[in-house]
């Protein structure tokens, strides 16, 4: 059972990870990428994240591999500080505290101790380039203070920052022109576009720009889809630059490869070009990335590239451009039409994806599924034109069938409006098209239902339209002589007074259904598809409405756009309850009778649990979110929990997500914080011990012998050096992290004492040795003994070779006597 | 987690492939194929994870594999403060995976990472590693081989802490005891070891041949009473290589019988065997067993002491294709790997082929004892790159989907007369008076044929075709008539058409309406003649609305552009034309045919009285009637708009529409009228 503490939103789904160019480890192992306040290491092979490096307190705007130490990672936040980490581990080493907001980083590897930040000073708008000196200190958190200006008045972007042919000199772009910095001249000089006085050609400014790794050379991007690239601009008049033209919509980021043989750029249009050799006729391209590039970053080693795309996903591409692994968390590049569901047969969360797609999002293991291409039409990236976009969707009969609404509006009156029913097929493990419904309504769906009581014969779907009907859909038999089929037909449809339908909702055992028109709720009699009776409270318009579930079928809920919440009760067809709150998310949760309701006020959202029968609330947590929440759901836990205690146990049988508008997906935990927050290593804590290639038996065989010849000549001093793990001090300075060893200072003495050779700790080491020896063949004696055990000693484990000393036995005593009498001659034979 | 041994030649090796599903939530599956390569599959969505081959693959086969347990916290927890809204971390995740050989090594693979973690040799077996069990909570590793030993293993350093000798033959599987103080391994005989002195605790009889699984079925005693030592009174399970019986022994004190307690049968050999255990004392054992024949059995059985007779399953779990045609015969698609689900209600199955299988979650429904699943797996056996990459789903649109276009019936609900009651009688009256008057009709119709024969050669022989491709719904005839684009052609046919065949051809009309908008163009001419010409005949019928219904709402969904304009261009057009010829064909005298029709005189009468009892009603009819006329008549609009040219004449059409119409028909009627004469 878990330990009861406050309930606590937590933020679940893969947040934001194309906000920065993601960063490749020196061995293309690992990839990093920002995401919020955190730093996320995944591995390029599997796709998974390995670590996530947590410690900053706002977001993080930039990380760089430390260029003197590539196991370790620098980042830096708004928070002020610059952290470096050991990313293998998962480790905080250090923390600089700069001070003022951070807002881009850079490093170089021939400017020792000192990073490159975006910081802004005075305005808000103006940004400046300043090189940060680390200082070295023992302490974990350091101050460095020592700001040094290098070009002021940049843009915030990272993209618009390049730092050129081995740290040489610095390009940034702003606007119209661009500034180069030489390091060693400390000049700049400014190239302006000659057609930005020329208001005609004014698209024509600069997005993005990089620089070639060995040859004076800087590539910049354009609105306009141009690459330029300038050279010799040493000299302020002779610059040239030559111009390489495919894209048609802006130039969204440009990346050498590592050699500088060839340039990626990629933009709105999805596709990842690379240029060979900088010239316009070798063009490489890699199409259908699915979403506009936003980043480019290319990997130390040369073997990978990786695309950050605005659907947040990165796509990490093999050096001959072909896509070896996708980093997708969950879609957010578009509005989310469908809101929130839960599909019964696989429990994945599922919702708007790519566009004209449904995600299927697994919450338990926080990873996409897939997506479900609904609409099946390329898809044109392309600014201003008008999509079909997936708008509703709605699974019923248990997964059986799921209905999905497109829509494309390019003028008021020309409305496109298609409804397709999936039908699933057990026997292919997937959805196929059973009905196709073109123009269901005259105008926008506004609500899909299924009904979804469990003994329904027929199954049952519910359309209401903005055009003041709604419409009742029934399966129906389609056989005819030449195939047995079932399909959709239009049942009923239903009216009243040409108002607009807004809502509809079936009650639990789907005897009634509920309509709202405006500010009227119509209730219909499921079978005859009699109106019953209509509720009207004169509130406002009836933004959400849900029907009571289990003890509580008998009330019907609606809460109205200018802030009030009703409650029916259906037996008397009166006025049970209401109260003021401005309901932006209604969710009935479907095993019990608990109804989440999140309120919207200008200082931010709150949830509210209740049941219909009471109108006191169960639960309430104020200030959930900052921002609206515009969507949320019920999610059944497939194993029950058991909280006692009366506030959480709404959260017993399941668990509610809900989705603001920044589309972060959050829920609620009880779980301590702590263990939320330490899952970052996900190994074991084993050590990793590869066993010998075949190369390094040949290498090794050599060496081995080497070692033994050396075995002999104990007195000489290299020796040792083979076998400083087993000095403690020296495995301890080497296995204890960082920041909890004490200062150098204080350790250097005992480090040097220890390298030195006494005659105690030499007779110390031998013996121990011996143990192992004699101890093996110990055990290999007892194999032939049934049943007879014997532990190998550890000596790894073992500390101070004193201590071994004082762990044998009295009788392994004897034995080692015994031993030391054993002529150990044949060794030299070997 | 049951892993089944590895396949080879040996008789007694166990069959099946080593294969396991992940701990806590079974988000992977886990499969160790004959060709020495690893992979490992996502259980949601049936995707290949990653593939591992190792570098000894061939020499070293993988004999078993194990998942490690999951690790939720590390050791190092980093001190931060709280925040409003930090990440959920993934906990549960697993990531190490043991790999057990055949030339005795074992692997430790990082799923995380995709890469080998580290290799366990030294000191450790020298022939094929038959088991191996991760400890729940101390970070060691079990071990055990056909070199007769049982190997302790301390994963962190990778080193062996211990190694004994578990049996006089190769030892072939082991399990740990819930609490982690016992260890059971077995070769043909099982043996209980405290882990702490590695001395035999138990001995059980075992089986005749090598056991291939052993598992713990209960983590509580039977009888809680007594005080409880973490192992007495506890049962577990073993299956053994070409044995169906599934024994079941419970740890007792030491004086008892070493027998076992009771016993499962199934049909063929376990090859992986998977159980939910039970947390109180009402609550059964649930017990999957996948056969070598590729079943799977269901028990559910609360463990209570002795049983005699071997208890069969609860139920079986068979996958067979569909068998496309008559002639193929459904076959049955092998089954794999089963796990129970973390809610114990539904299970994960693994079938098809080992190299891709496919992972089903199928909720169990304990009433059926039988259960076949059709499946189709023909098209899953390519393994798709693309997909795998891109995680794209497209669902199947193929032509056999329906589909619905405003018009078509079952777009909007079907129109219903609005007194059920009065309908229900008008039918029967309808329908007895139908069929007495078809077979008459069609006595008449005969003669009628003869005799226009012998009348009239010359005159068109359309009406009587198109009369007899209505009885007879004889495409061709219909094809012939209905296709014919001479206007005047048309009006003349429809004309002459009895009355009795309106209803039929509009009703075929609408049929071709609804097809291709080529045959539409067409129909719209003969649908305008007959609305326009019969029109009083339509308003007299009572059951026009159920009638005419589609055709309403097909009209009304066709003319949705300028709808008023046309229903007003439609009314005027319907009155004006009605006007005029009825004034042109005064002096006319009316074909000879239509006296024929009039002998119905009693279902004249009853006509008579309905209209009488529904004039409210009648007077809808007539509406409905009308605006359907007009809608249709701007259909033709609409289609002659988008055949260019004609747009002028529209355009005045709507201006002066009554001068236009008369002019129009002006035009035709004396043609109609020369010709009849």
């Amino acid at each position: 059972m878990v330990e009861e503490e406050n309930i606590r939103v937590v933020r679940c789904g893969g947040s934001e990870l194309n906000f920065r160019r993601a960063v490749f480890s020196a061995d293309s192992k690992y990839i990093f990428c920002v995401s919020g306040d955190f730093v996320k290491v995944y591995s390029t092979v599997t796709e998974e994240c390995v670590h996530i490096l947590h410690g900053h307190r706002n977001l993080v705007t930039g990380i760089q591999l430390n260029p003197n130490n590539h196991l370790q990672l620098y980042s830096c936040s708004l928070d002020g500080t610059i952290k470096l980490w050991d990313y293998i581990d998962g480790i905080l080493i250090k923390t600089f505290i700069v001070g003022c907001k951070l807002h881009a980083l850079f490093t170089l590897a021939q400017a020792e101790d000192s990073v490159f930040v975006i910081v802004n000073k005075e305005k808000p708008d103006i940004f400046q380039l300043v090189s940060v000196k680390l200082p070295k200190s023992s302490s974990q958190e350091v101050e460095a203070k020592e700001l040094s200006f290098v070009l002021d008045y940049i843009n915030q972007s990272p993209k618009c920052i390049a730092f050129g042919n081995e740290g040489v000199y610095v390009a940034a772009v702003r606007e119209f022109y661009l500034s180069v910095y030489f390091f060693k001249k400390k000049t700049t000089s400014r190239f302006t576009l000659s057609s930005s006085r020329n208001k005609k050609h004014a698209k024509n400014n600069f997005t993005c720009v990089a620089c070639h790794p060995t040859e004076d050379c800087i590539a910049s991007g354009h609105m306009d889809g141009k690459i330029r690239l300038w050279r010799n601009f040493y000299d302020d008049k002779k610059y040239t630059y030559t111009c390489l033209h495919w894209h048609h919509d802006m130039v969204m980021d440009l990346a050498f490869s590592v050699t500088g043989t060839s340039l990626l750029s990629g933009g709105r249009e999805s596709v990842l070009v690379e240029w060979r050799d900088a010239t316009e006729k070798n063009k490489e391209f890699l199409p259908r990335l699915g979403a506009t590039i936003e980043h480019i970053s290319v990997s130390p080693a040369g073997d990978l590239f990786c695309t950050s795309h605005s659907d947040n996903k990165i796509i990490i591409i093999h050096r001959n451009l072909e896509a070896s692994a996708v980093i997708q968390g969950l879609v957010k590049d578009r509005s989310i039409f469908t809101g929130l569901m839960i599909d019964p047969r696989t429990k994945a969360l599922v919702l708007n994806g790519k566009p004209g797609h449904l995600q299927f999002y697994s919450l338990q293991s926080d990873k996409q599924l897939y997506n479900l291409d609904i609409i099946q039409q390329e898809y044109i990236n392309d600014y201003g034109l008008i999509q079909i976009e997936l708008t509703k969707a709605a699974f019923g009969c248990f997964g059986n069938w799921l209905a999905t609404v497109e829509q494309r509006q390019e003028k008021e009156t020309e409305l496109e409006l298609q409804m397709k029913l999936w039908m699933y097929n057990k026997k292919t493990q997937g959805f196929i098209l059973n009905t196709k419904i073109n123009m269901p309504h005259e105008d926008c769906i506004t609500a899909l239902c299924f009904c979804n009581a469990e003994k329904s014969e027929q199954p049952t779907l519910v359309t209401a339209s903005k055009d003041g009907y709604f419409k009742v859909w029934i399966l129906t038999d389609d056989s005819d002589i030449y195939k047995k089929a079932v399909g959709w037909t239009c049942d009923f449809v239903g009216s009243y007074h040409k108002y607009q339908a807004t809502n509809c909702c079936f009650s639990e055992d789907g005897s009634l259904l509920a309509v709202s028109f405006e500010e009227i709720v119509t209730i219909w009699d499921s079978i005859t598809w009699e109106l019953k009776c209509t509720f009207c409270q004169r509130a406002g318009k009836i933004r959400h409405l849900c029907f009571g579930r289990l003890t509580c079928s008998k009330y019907l809920l609606g809460a109205t756009e200018n802030g009030i919440l009703c409650c029916w009760n259906l037996l008397s067809c009166a006025l049970e309850w209401n109260a003021k709150l401005n309901v932006r998310v209604m969710e009935p949760d479907p095993n019990s009778e608990n109804i989440a309701a999140i309120s919207q006020s200008s200082v931010g959202s709150d949830l509210f649990v209740f049941k219909p029968s009471e109108p006191r609330p169960l639960y309430i947590q104020k200030g959930i979110s900052r921002e609206e929440v515009q969507w949320g759901v019920f999610v059944p836990r497939d194993v029950p929990e058991s909280f006692t205690s009366e506030a959480y146990q709404w959260l017993n049988r399941s668990q509610f997500y809900f989705l603001t508008k920044s589309q972060s997906l959050l829920t609620f935990s009880t779980e301590s914080p702590e263990e939320k927050l330490t899952p970052t290593s996900k190994q074991l804590l084993a050590e990793e011990s590869l066993p010998t290639t075949p190369f390094y038996f040949i290498l090794g065989k050599h060496r081995q012998q080497q070692d033994e010849k050396l075995n002999e000549t104990l007195e000489n001093e290299l020796v040792q050096l083979p076998l400083t793990e087993n000095i403690p001090a020296i495995s301890e300075l080497l296995h204890t992290p960082a920041h909890v060893l004490p200062s150098a200072a204080f350790l250097c003495s005992m480090f040097v004492n220890s390298l030195l050779l006494s005659k105690e700790t030499k007779s110390a080491k031998e013996i121990p040795e011996d143990v192992d020896m004699e101890e093996e063949k110990e055990s290999e004696d007892s194999d032939e003994e049934n049943d007879f055990t014997k532990k190998v000693q550890d000596t790894s484990n073992t500390g101070l070779g004193e201590d071994i000393i004082h762990q044998l036995s009295k009788s392994e005593e004897k034995e080692l006597r015994k031993f030391r009498k054993i002529d150990y001659s044949w060794i030299a034979a070997l | 987690m049951a892993a089944g041994g590895g396949g080879s030649c040996d008789p007694l090796a166990p069959a099946g492939v080593p294969c396991a599903f992940s701990p806590h939530s079974q988000a992977y599956f886990a499969l160790a194929s004959t060709d020495g390569h690893l992979r490992v599959w996502e259980t949601a969505n049936n995707r290949l994870h990653q593939e591992y081959v190792p570098s000894a693959h061939l020499s070293g086969t993988c004999t078993c594999l194990a998942w490690a347990p999951a690790r939720l916290q590390a050791k190092e927890s980093p001190q931060r403060k709280k925040r409003k809204s930090e990440a959920v971390g993934m906990s549960n995740q697993t990531d190490l995976l043991a790999l057990g050989t055949a030339v005795g090594s074992i692997l430790l693979y990082s799923t995380v990472k995709g890469e080998l973690h580290s290799k366990l040799i030294s000191g450790g077996h020298d022939n094929r590693v038959n088991c191996i069990q991760w400890h729940q909570d101390s970070g060691c590793l079990y071990s055990c081989s056909d070199d007769k030993h049982i190997v302790e293993w301390n994963v962190q350093t990778c080193k062996v802490k211990c190694k004994w000798k578990g049996d006089n033959s190769s030892v072939s599987s082991l399990c740990i005891s819930p609490d982690g103080k016992m260890l059971l391994s077995a070769g043909r005989t099982i043996k209980l070891w405290v882990l702490e002195t590695k001395e035999v605790y138990r001995h059980f009889t075992g089986h005749a041949t090598p056991v291939s699984s052993l598992m713990f079925t209960t983590i509580r005693p039977p009888n809680e009473s007594q005080p409880f030592d973490g192992i007495t009174g506890l049962y577990f399970l073993s299956g053994a290589v070409h044995d169906r019986l599934l024994n079941v022994w419970q740890v007792r004190s030491e004086n008892k019988e070493k027998s076992a307690v009771m016993s499962f049968t199934v049909t063929d050999e376990p090859v992986y065997i998977d159980l939910t255990l039970s947390e109180n004392k009402e609550e059964p054992v649930k017990l999957a067993v996948v056969c070598r024949d590729g079943q799977v059995h269901l028990f559910e059985h609360i463990l209570n002491g002795y049983c005699k007779k071997p208890l069969t399953s609860n139920c079986t779990i068979q996958i067979a294709t569909p068998g496309k045609g008559k002639k193929s015969t459904p076959k049955p698609i092998p089954i794999l790997a089963a796990g129970f689900c973390s809610d114990k209600m539904s299970l994960l199955l693994v079938y098809g082929s080992w190299f891709q299988p496919t992972i089903e979650r199928v909720a169990l429904n304990s009433r059926e004892p039988h259960m076949c699943l059709v499946r189709d797996i023909s098209n899953c056996w390519a393994p798709k790159v693309e997909t795998a990459i891109t995680k794209v789903r497209t669902p199947v649109m193929n032509s056999e989907a329906k589909v619905l276009v405003p018009g078509i019936p079952g777009h909007h609900a079907a129109i219903k007369p609005a007194p059920p009651q009065t309908e229900q009688v008008e039918t029967k009256r309808k329908s007895g008076g139908n069929e007495v008057s078809i077979e008459e009709r069609l006595g008449a119709m005969d003669i009628d044929t003869h005799k226009k024969g012998k009348e009239d050669l010359q005159t068109n022989s359309f009406p009587v075709l198109l009369t007899q491709g209505l009885e007879s719904n004889d495409f061709e005839i219909l094809n012939k008539v209905l296709q014919t684009r001479n206007v005047n052609l048309i009006k003349k046919t429809v004309l002459r058409m009895p009355l009795h065949t309106i209803i039929p051809l509009l009703q075929e009309l609408t049929k071709r309406l609804q097809g291709h908008p080529n045959s539409a163009v067409l129909m719209v001419q003969w649908l305008k003649c007959v609305l326009t010409v019969h029109a009083s005949y339509l308003s007299t019928l009572p059951d026009l609305v159920p009638q005419l219904g589609t055709l309403y709402q097909l009209m009304e969904s066709r003319v949705k552009t300028f709808q008023k304009l046309s229903h007003l261009h439609g009314k005027l057009i319907l009155l004006i034309t009605q006007v005029t010829a009825s004034e042109k064909t005064k002096g006319a005298t009316s074909p000879g045919q239509k006296a024929k029709l009039v002998y119905e005189e009693e279902s004249s009468e009853e006509e008579s009285d309905d209209e009488i009892a529904d004039k409210d009603s009648e007077d809808n009819w007539d509406e409905d009637e009308e605006e359907s006329e007009s809608e249709k008549d701007e259909d033709v609009e609409e289609e002659d708009e988008d055949a260019e040219g004609k747009d002028e004449e529209n355009g005045e059409d709507r201006d002066t529409a009554s001068e236009k119409e008369l002019n129009g028909d002006s035009d035709l009627d004396p043609e109609n009228e020369s010709e009849e004469e």
